[in-house]
């Protein structure tokens, strides 16, 4: 009986850290309307130096998460981009980005 | 005057021709990105979500980027060593073969 306690205890756990790293694209929606400001417009171009402001639907929501952690950081330099993530959380970092990446499909 | 105008139209020969070279060779580029393929996919689309599609992706954006990786600007150690040989060419070029694949979208309002 401990046994199957712990072993379902070890599957709640489980399921917890899936459905967090997962995202949840509803959450998200609503957190990411300040990103569509610059990324919601087909050809929006960054000033100085001028470049397109890069497309991201249905980039990968890992890759999305591990960029804006390192704005955050600062380890990535851009001052729009670290000022909009500074106050995120993981968790609107992971719902952000699980939105992001089912808009391109 | 008509010395003028044939150095006007020399100058804007060359102005367009150092344009189309800054866009980047499509076929080149494709030739050039095996060692990309890797990571990013062969079509510029990845398996991965540990390494960025970028399939799609703006030319421009993509050339800032990995200027900005050979200069030490933007810090990846995989990406810093793959870009260390390329030249300005090879990077345009590269830029132009994977932004003409289909892959990534601008997000929908």
């Amino acid at each position: 009986m401990k046994r199957l306690l712990a072993s379902l205890l070890v599957l709640g756990m489980a399921f917890s850290v899936t459905a967090n790293a997962a995202g949840d694209v509803a959450a998200g929606t609503i957190k990411g309307q300040t990103c569509l400001g610059c990324h919601g417009v087909e050809n929006y171009n960054n000033a100085y130096p001028t470049y397109h402001v890069p497309r991201l639907g249905g980039q990968h929501a890992g890759y999305l998460v591990a960029a804006m952690k390192a704005y955050k950081a600062g380890i990535r330099t851009h001052s729009t981009m670290h000022g909009n993530v500074a106050d995120l959380s993981e968790q609107d970092m992971q719902d952000i980005a699980a939105y992001f990446e089912q808009d391109g499909k | 005057m008509k010395q003028l105008t044939k150095m006007v139209f020399a100058v804007m020969l060359i102005a367009v021709s150092a344009s189309v070279f800054a866009s980047g060779n499509i076929e080149a580029g494709k030739e050039k990105s095996t060692a990309c393929a890797a990571c990013h996919g062969v079509d510029g689309v990845s398996a991965s979500p540990m390494f960025p599609t970028i399939a799609g992706q703006h030319a421009d954006y993509m050339l800032h980027a990995l200027k900005g990786y050979k200069s030490g600007k933007r810090n990846n150690p995989v990406m810093q060593g793959t870009v260390a040989t390329l030249t300005d060419e090879d990077m345009a070029d590269l830029a132009a073969y994977f932004a003409s694949q289909t892959g990534l979208k601008t997000l929908k309002k």
